[in-house]
């Protein structure tokens, strides 16, 4: 099979490369060794999150956040995004003080979108909350999303489009012969223009056949989700300095996340359960929602995700081979920056240049340069 | 925390059977059963029967009583009310008593979920009033309660059953309305003299029968196109009869085409499954010892196949040999020895199996929903039109279905919709249900309060340290 750009990696970051491409006119196939939104993209909290991002990744992030108000109509599917503003709590004065060393930061580098908030205006926004709060930190631009519609959207757009979408497709090796990239699959053989390694947790072994060394690592971090309970929380919630993140989805539902890691087995494509942590986040959740205590916990589950030691994601393209471009180790906050890295890969496929600054995520950049 | 040399998750037949095998020889061993008291779905309350007389049930739930009495004075540690929620194959057990999650780790794991029915999702079945003939038996043996005036329908041993202890009780019963095709029984024919080794079993089904006719109960047969009235509740089952249309007033359904393995402990723990087309079902893949591709973990009962009940005894007693055997406790030789009887007595049922399989074998009208409108999953509302839309926006797999549809996330985490959605997505795809596969489980197998699981900690604090 033969298309100007092979796509190794059918989650967000894959399927939004896909649709921007073929929008571009060039014909792209997307190969998934199992299937598209599998893993990361397809089971991971929704969070679409501007807030706290590390000040390398805002400006894709906020260029990102415009793209998703309006990703509905734009991909002609439902992504289940909700604007909703999101609030990290302060529980003490300490934490306090980190927020107001961020706003600085913040307003220094001419970012205005996080506010900080007092206790009076957390308690009104979010009634349940534990009485001892003091405050906290709101972003109104931010949401939610349901993780595999949004990634499917990608999807079918890119196929409306034209896009080729190959699942339970395993890439065996890779190699350039004069000017065109010939891929094994476990099941057919694909010849392609250009190359994109968008394969999540397993993006390092498809950057060793490009011929990038990277130091990626993967974990699995863990989600739970209860039945359904009246609604007590808008917004979306996370701490500033407790592993603590939740949502209530207009179901009913309610997300508990916070960053806990189960045990990832990659080789075996399944993780498992670190109970003792999952216990620990209840005890968190609890504790900052004192009415959380009585829901009851429907599903527990882990995904594998990948991580960069700095957890910054590599976007760049190749450093040892032409026409092969890396987009992976988001290090789980890499769902809400899909639009915009679907974007920003077509540039780079098709013009070599991007407007946003990439320095930050070049996939060398933990290369030793001089003893 | 407690260790143990065997854990038996289910205080059925087979799990029963396996602790006393497993204490006469020598291991020490805990059963773990949800119920309040032993006895597994067929021998509920048998030992403590409401019923003022319980042999009106019959004689095999009578010998139940006996089984649980001696289970109970075999040493075996029974933790009643036990409800398992993670079983790992590492031998690790998490479980809600009283109130609080436990753990346990095991040398030896025996997992006995038995069975449960089939689904059958024809127009209506999600009405008020319309329940499972295995509700109906619930609803008898724990708190003896019955429907009176009840319309029954489908095929099957136990759905006859229900209605011949509904009957000797006295109980009004509006119609049995039978499902089983004509070209079944002549499929099974063939079939009849190799079932005939266990004339036992052969001579109960038909005497159900024939207490039925005797009774003079209103029964259809080859009933096809069944459909619940009713808007609000059940008022009653329409069907139709080479083309003649039928109708049976009442107010409560009750549905039955026969059971199939509980599949929320052995897909949970990741074993090996695969589709068993003789009985329309998932399947656990075990070797004749019940041991699965994890040598510690083992399966018994109608939880790695339909048995029934007597079947489950034997493959318990057979499991508890190998388990032994694991243990040191019997030697190879021992082990064989030991299981020969029984093992005999297990293939020999083999030949009654098949003949009950084809007779009663679940069609595909009632196995699969035929109106778009018509719910497949329960919990979330899902509807036959709602996962063909999915399929159609290319989720193919049992999984990214439920992820697109939440079809399957519900707290029954598929028990109900599981096996139709491998049906459905078989005939649109064209494949084997063994190439769709089926949902990936996830923990906790019970719903658990977020304070539960917030007291749960294997390693206190200062340990960590």
């Amino acid at each position: 099979m033969k298309a100007d750009a092979l796509i190794i990696g059918g989650g967000i970051q894959g399927c939004a490369t896909a649709y921007h491409l073929a929008r571009k006119g060039v014909s792209v196939i997307v190969v998934e060794k199992d299937y598209a939104g599998r893993h990361a993209s397809g089971v991971n909290a929704g969070g679409v999150r501007l807030l706290g991002r590390d000040m390398a990744e805002v400006p894709l992030s906020k260029a990102s956040m415009e793209m998703w108000q309006t990703l509905d109509e734009e991909l002609g599917h439902d992504t289940g995004f909700r604007r909703q503003s999101l609030i990290n709590i302060a529980a003490d004065e300490g934490d306090l003080d980190t927020l107001r060393a961020r706003e600085a930061k913040m307003h220094e580098a001419g970012y205005a979108y996080e506010r900080m908030i007092d206790q009076a205006e957390l308690r009104d926004r979010l009634p349940h909350v534990n009485f001892d709060c003091v405050g906290g930190v709101i972003s109104e631009l931010d949401g939610y999303a349901i993780p595999y519609k949004a990634t499917s959207a990608f999807r079918l757009a890119a196929e409306n489009l034209g896009a080729k979408v190959i699942e339970g497709e395993e890439v065996l090796s890779l190699r350039r012969v004069g000017n065109t990239w010939l891929a094994q699959g476990s099941r057919n053989a694909y010849e392609a223009e250009a190359v994109i390694n968008c394969a999540g947790a397993w993006a390092d072994r498809i950057a060793l056949m490009i011929g990038d060394n990277v130091p990626l690592s993967h974990a699995a971090p863990m989600l739970m989700i209860t039945a359904r309970m009246p609604h007590f929380a808008k917004p979306v919630v996370g701490a500033v300095s407790r592993q603590l993140s939740f949502k209530q989805f207009e179901n009913g539902t309610v997300l508990i996340g916070g960053g806990a890691k189960g045990f990832a087995d990659r080789a075996n494509n399944r993780t498992r359960l670190d109970y003792a942590k999952l216990a620990a986040a209840c005890r968190t959740t609890a504790e900052f929602f004192p009415n959380m205590r009585k829901a009851s916990i429907n599903r527990m589950w882990a995904g594998l995700e990948a991580y960069m030691p700095d957890n910054l994601p590599v976007i760049c393209p190749a450093v040892n081979a032409p026409r092969a471009f890396h987009a992976f180790g988001f290090s789980a906050h890499g769902f809400q920056m899909g639009p915009i890295v679907g974007q920003v890969l077509a540039d780079l496929v098709t013009g070599g240049q991007s407007r946003f600054n990439l320095s930050p995520f070049r996939i060398d950049r933990f290369d030793r340069k001089v003893l | 925390m407690q260790a143990f040399d065997c854990a038996i998750v289910g205080a059925g037949p087979a799990g029963m059977s396996a602790a006393l095998a497993l204490t006469q020889g020598g291991a020490d061993v805990i059963v773990l059963d949800r119920a309040d008291r032993a006895g597994g779905q067929i021998y509920r309350s048998a030992s403590s029967s409401p019923l003022p007389d319980a042999a009106s049930l019959g004689p095999d739930y009578a010998a139940g009583a006996d089984l649980i009495t001696r289970f109970e004075r075999s040493g075996a540690k029974h933790l009643a009310g036990a409800d398992a929620w993670h079983i790992g194959d590492d031998g690790r057990i998490l479980f809600s008593y009283q109130g609080d999650t436990r753990e346990l780790h095991c040398r030896e794991m025996l997992l006995c979920p038995g069975a449960m029915e089939r689904p059958m999702p024809i127009p209506g079945w999600t009405l008020p009033g319309v329940m499972t003939a295995g509700a109906a038996q619930v609803m008898l043996k724990s708190d003896a309660v019955v429907a009176d005036g009840a319309v029954f329908a489908g095929s099957g041993p136990l759905l006859y059953l229900i209605v011949a202890q509904y009957l000797r009780l006295g109980v009004r019963v509006a119609a049995l309305v039978d499902t089983t095709p004509r070209r079944h029984y002549l499929d099974a024919a063939p079939l009849l003299p190799r079932a005939w080794r266990q004339v036992g079993q052969l001579r109960k089904g038909l005497s159900l029968l024939r207490e039925i006719r005797a009774a003079g109960v209103d029964t259809y047969r080859y009933a096809e196109n069944l459909e619940v009235i009713g808007e609000e509740t059940a008022k009653g089952l329409r069907f139709s009869i080479s083309g003649q249309p039928h109708e049976v007033s009442a107010d409560t359904v009750f549905l039955h085409h026969g059971v199939q393995p509980n599949l929320n402990m052995t897909r949970a723990m990741g074993l090996a499954h695969h589709w068993n087309n003789a009985q329309m079902c998932w399947q656990v893949t075990v070797d004749e010892f019940g041991q699965s591709a994890i040598s510690h973990v083992s399966v018994a009962g109608d939880g790695a196949g339909i048995v029934g009940a007597d079947g489950a005894c034997a493959a318990g007693r057979v499991v508890a040999q190998n388990m032994l055997y694991h243990l040191g406790r019997v030697s190879r030789t021992g082990r064989d020895r030991n299981s020969h009887a029984d093992l005999y007595y297990l293939s020999s049922m083999k030949p009654f199996r098949r003949f009950i399989d084809c007779l009663y074998r679940p069609t595909e009208a009632l196995r699969l929903p035929r109106d778009t409108e018509t719910l497949v999953c329960r919990c979330e509302e899902q509807s036959l039109g709602d996962l063909r839309a999915g399929f159609e926006q290319g989720a193919r797999d049992p999984n990214a279905l439920k992820s697109l549809t939440r079809c399957g996330m519900g707290p029954c985490q598929g028990r109900q919709c599981g096996h139709v959605v491998t049906g459905l997505l078989a005939q649109w795809r064209k494949e084997s249900p063994d190439a769709v596969g089926y949902y990936r489980l996830r923990s906790p197998q019970r719903l658990l309060t977020v304070d539960e699981l917030g007291r749960y900690n294997t390693i206190p604090a200062e340990a960590a340290k």
